[in-house]
């Protein structure tokens, strides 16, 4: 798993590459709540995401949650194929 | 991507039925006799589900259920015990070690894919 | 079942007992005759007790103990009557009202919250007894098994499903299940199989803030809105795994309701319980009926909801539906009740209908008696064939009554058992004539007293083991138990081979007592009788079983009610037997009718051994002699109308009627042999009872009196004056 952080001025960009699921569950909030810092927006490509589970689902909604806690910009800006399953079958792909 | 079933039995012919289920089923299959047998074919393997007997030679099914909970690889891979009606306190022993979900012998090969098929996506 | 009819006996014996006590109490405080009172209420405790140790109820034995022993404190003037002891007293008997009930109506433990409330009801009794008791432990809080989750599901709007044909599901996920390899997402998925998911809601509101999330735990919870054929039961499977790990709620589509009531309606079984009425039509699931109950326990006493309530605010089942298992449950129990073999009758009207029928015997033996008279072959026949059904009535009217009495010696089987077990003795009772007919009525006011002489054989008069062997008996003790109608009477003997009465420490104990005159000691079988004195008790400590000494004088008054008596025989160090006799008050026997100088006479049929032509060179040579030789013996030889001061003239009997009792042959003279004729035994009344050679009358069909020979009473007389002579 990989998870590559773009720094623009204001955006973060987040590409997660590989598995996002309870097995590296805690690597990955460990990045995002980084990632989180320092930024106003923060874009996250999933669609380099082989296989996503309800840890990562949660890590994901986390992330959403905190972004607009702190008044910051959020969206996902591309799906994989499993991001899309669990995102379907929660009902939540509206929400990202 | 196929998911991987890993499945312990000291029986030949349990393992073959299961595993001809599984494979009909789209699975994709490991097997090993033992406790010992499985944690040395699951090292650096990816594992998507475990279905393993309690009562085995060498390692039983409790003892592998407790090592693997150690292993950071594999701690959270959904485990089915297969016990029999008279095991209930190896079931809750296996509970308590972390396995929740079960199946109890003899059973059919339709009863373990839906055991199988409630703990992962296709 | 038979466990379940003498369950239903022991309910309406106790209900009667409370009602006694709870009048008694009431009474207590203007009462002159405070002493009385306090023994009704206390012989009430101690008869509950004892019958429900008799059935296994250890919840009612175990709080009436204590009841009983402030009410002895009571009787032994050790306490005093106040306000606040009534005020707990009536509470007490409210609670014990509450045990038997619960207790007769299901096998299952009690709810903890009636147990805790025993508990509250038992410290408030223990100022009044004299050695304070250490604080009963409280019951713990029952706490539930059900994950605690800080967003669970709320009370269930009824409105929600409603006119819908969907199910809805509330999932809450555990905080563990993605550590145990378990993903929502398969579960889920998996439920597809099972039908179609219309609408699904993730709640998320349980995320907590990104500091304090951990990634390895789930939060997730879901509403989903489901459509499926499947049943109830097949859908709560798929989350079978889950059980233990999360909450579920299943809700049947309200268009199910129906289809649930009318299974409802086609259940057949009886007794089931709400719940299972629920489980069994398919509208909830075990595990749901079982958290209901889990619930239903937890909740204060006072307040304790129905499980039904609970089940339709937990949303798991249509308030329609349990409504309808309600009705089936009321309409399963009615005809349970109305087949149930014991419908109690009041002995009185019973009596009644006998006593009329007997009438009906004679009167009807005199239209037939009149029939032939007068030739009208179609009156005679009609006649007969209304004496034949007048005959079929009287048996049914008498078989009403009589039953026999092994089922009520049989329960005592249990109480040797676990009493003798509880003592460490080792005794086995023996049972002889069971199948002895007693009146219902007598049956019934027979337990108690049994219970008690058998109690006291068990506790006082077989020994330990070790005592028995070094008086040289076996270590295995014996009561018998046995019943045998005794011409006119029946009696019941309870007999042990255990130590006997000690006529001393009877005597030493009525001194301390002050029931007698220490200086006039009377011989020692009436010393016996002081045992059925109230208050008297020799044992030395108070066991559970019995030693307070109510056992004897409650014993007595019970027979007593009866007209009956009871008599003590015992050797020291070797055996005790009570023999309760009772009367037959009202029965039929098979007697063999003789004629004395016309008056009639009837003697009991199964005595009669042989009848001879009495010739009169026979006749002479007897009388030289005075006794009869049959069948090479020497047995005593009576003309009844000797003993009947009827041998008025020179006419002489012509017959003689050999009958047996109790191994004694005796030789009656008579005039005339009618045969063998049914009759009922009608008590004499008080002014006749003591007249010798008399147990009954009776009136034959022509309305003439017959009497009925006491032939042991008239054996013993002539005993006596043979000895005499």
């Amino acid at each position: 798993m990989l998870v590559n952080m773009d720094k623009d001025k204001t955006t973060h960009r987040l590409t997660v590459d590989g598995e996002m699921t309870i097995v590296n569950a805690i690597e990955i909030k460990k990045t995002f709540a980084d990632a989180l810092e320092g930024c106003l927006e923060l874009e996250v490509d999933l669609s380099k995401v082989s296989e996503f589970d309800t840890a990562g689902f949660q890590l994901l909604l986390m992330l959403k949650l905190a972004a607009q806690k702190q008044n910051k910009g959020f969206r996902v800006i591309a799906h994989s194929p499993s991001t899309t399953q669990v995102l379907n079958i929660y009902n939540m792909k509206g929400e990202f | 991507m196929a998911k991987r079933i890993m499945i312990i039995d000291d029986s030949a012919t349990l393992r073959e039925v299961v595993k001809a289920t599984l494979l009909k089923a789209g699975y994709e299959v490991l097997e090993a006799v033992d406790g010992k047998d499985a944690l040395k074919k699951i090292a650096g393997q990816k594992i998507n589900l475990i279905v393993c007997d309690v009562n085995m030679p060498n390692m039983d099914g409790i003892t592998f259920l407790k090592e693997i909970k150690q292993q950071t690889a594999h701690k959270f891979v959904p485990i089915i015990m297969l016990t029999t009606e008279s095991q209930e306190t190896k079931k809750q022993e296996g509970k308590a070690a972390g396995a929740k979900a079960w199946v109890v012998k003899p059973f059919k090969p339709e009863t373990m894919l839906a055991a199988v098929e409630k703990l992962i996506l296709p | 079942m038979e466990l379940e009819s003498v369950r239903n006996t022991f309910l309406i014996e106790a209900n009667e007992l409370l009602v006694e006590m709870e009048k008694a109490l009431l009474e207590l405080e203007g009462s002159d005759d405070k002493a009385e009172l306090i023994n009704v209420m206390f012989r009430g405790a101690h008869t509950i007790k004892g019958s429900a140790g008799l059935i296994g109820l250890d919840r009612v034995v175990h709080f009436t103990h204590k009841v009983e022993s402030v009410l002895e404190r009571l009787r032994q003037n050790e306490l005093k009557i106040s306000e606040g002891l009534i005020g707990v007293m009536l509470n007490c008997k409210d609670h014990i009202a509450e045990l038997v009930q619960l207790s007769c109506a299901s096998e299952e433990e009690l709810p903890a919250a009636i147990i805790t409330a025993g508990d509250l009801l038992h410290d408030a009794l223990a100022p009044y007894l004299a050695i304070t008791p250490p604080p009963a432990p409280k019951s713990a809080n029952a706490t539930t098994g059900a994950p605690a989750l800080d967003c669970g599901i709320g009370p269930y709007n009824a409105d929600a499903s409603v006119g819908s044909s969907s199910w809805h599901i509330s999932l809450r996920f555990g905080r563990d299940v993605l550590r145990d390899g378990m993903d929502p997402l398969s579960f889920i998925n998996y439920l597809k199989r099972y039908g179609e998911i219309e609408y699904l809601t993730t709640l998320y509101a349980c995320l907590p803030d990104i500091e304090d999330m951990n990634p390895e735990s789930c939060y997730l919870g879901f509403e989903i809105t489901f459509r499926s054929d499947f049943t109830k039961q097949e859908i709560e499977d798929v989350f079978e795994f889950l059980r233990e790990s999360c909450v579920i709620r299943i809700i049947p589509p309200h268009s199910a309701a129906p289809t649930y009531m009318s299974l409802i309606d086609e259940l057949t079984e009886d007794s089931w319980r709400l719940g299972e009425i629920l489980v069994k039509s398919g509208a909830i699931t075990q595990r749901e009926l079982d958290e209901a109950l889990r619930k239903q326990q937890g909740e204060p006493e006072r307040e304790k909801p129905c499980i039904g309530d609970i089940l339709v605010k937990e949303g798991v089942v249509h308030r329609e539906v349990v409504e309808a298992a309600v009705d089936k449950q009321a309409k399963l129990r009615k005809p349970a009740s109305e087949e149930g073999k014991t419908i109690r009758v009041d002995a009185v009207k019973l009596d009644h209908l006998i006593n009329l029928v007997g009438e009906l015997v004679i009167s009807s033996g005199g239209i037939r008696q009149h029939a032939n008279m007068v030739k009208d072959s179609a009156l005679s026949k009609s006649s007969m064939l209304m004496s034949r059904l007048v005959n079929d009535i009287r048996e049914i009217a008498m078989k009403m009554r009589m039953v026999p009495i092994a089922a009520t010696f049989n329960r005592f089987q249990r109480l040797v058992h676990d009493s003798s077990r509880e003592m460490g003795k080792n005794i086995e009772l023996v049972i002889e004539g069971g199948e002895t007919e007693l009146d219902r009525t007598m049956i019934e006011k027979l337990t108690d007293p049994l219970t008690h002489i058998v109690r006291n054989s068990v506790d006082h008069g077989i020994e330990p083991p070790q005592e028995r062997l070094a008086a040289g008996k076996p270590a295995k003790g014996t009561i018998t138990l046995d019943a045998y109608h005794d011409s006119g009477s029946i009696i019941i003997a309870i007999s042990d081979d255990g130590r006997g009465l000690n006529a001393e420490k009877i005597w030493q104990k009525a001194i301390k007592v002050g029931m007698v005159d220490p200086d006039k000691r009377p011989p020692d079988k009436d010393l016996y009788k002081l045992i059925f004195e109230p208050g008297f008790s020799t044992a030395e400590a108070v066991t559970n079983l019995s030693g307070r000494g109510v056992g004897m004088d409650v014993v007595r008054r019970n027979i007593e009610v009866m007209r009956g008596f009871v008599q003590i025989d015992t050797v020291q160090g070797q055996s005790t037997t009570m023999l309760i006799h009772l009367p037959l008050t009202l029965s039929i026997i098979d007697g063999f009718m003789v004629g004395i100088r016309g008056a009639f006479y009837i003697i009991p049929l199964d005595m009669v051994v042989k009848c001879f032509i009495l010739t009169e060179e026979r006749r002479m040579m007897i009388e030289s002699r005075g006794y009869f030789d049959f069948r090479g013996k020497v047995i005593p030889y009576i003309d009844l109308a000797g003993v009947f001061n009827t041998n008025g003239g020179a006419r002489h009997s012509d017959n003689i009627v050999v009958v047996q009792y109790a191994g004694q042959s005796v030789a009656f003279a008579v005039d005339r042999l009618f045969g063998d004729v049914q009759v009922v035994i009608k008590t004499l009344g008080k002014v006749y009872k003591e007249v010798e050679g008399i147990a009954g009358a009776t009136i034959l069909g022509d309305g003439t009196v017959a009497m009925i020979l006491d032939v042991p009473g008239i054996i013993k007389t002539v005993k006596n004056s043979t000895i005499n002579v």
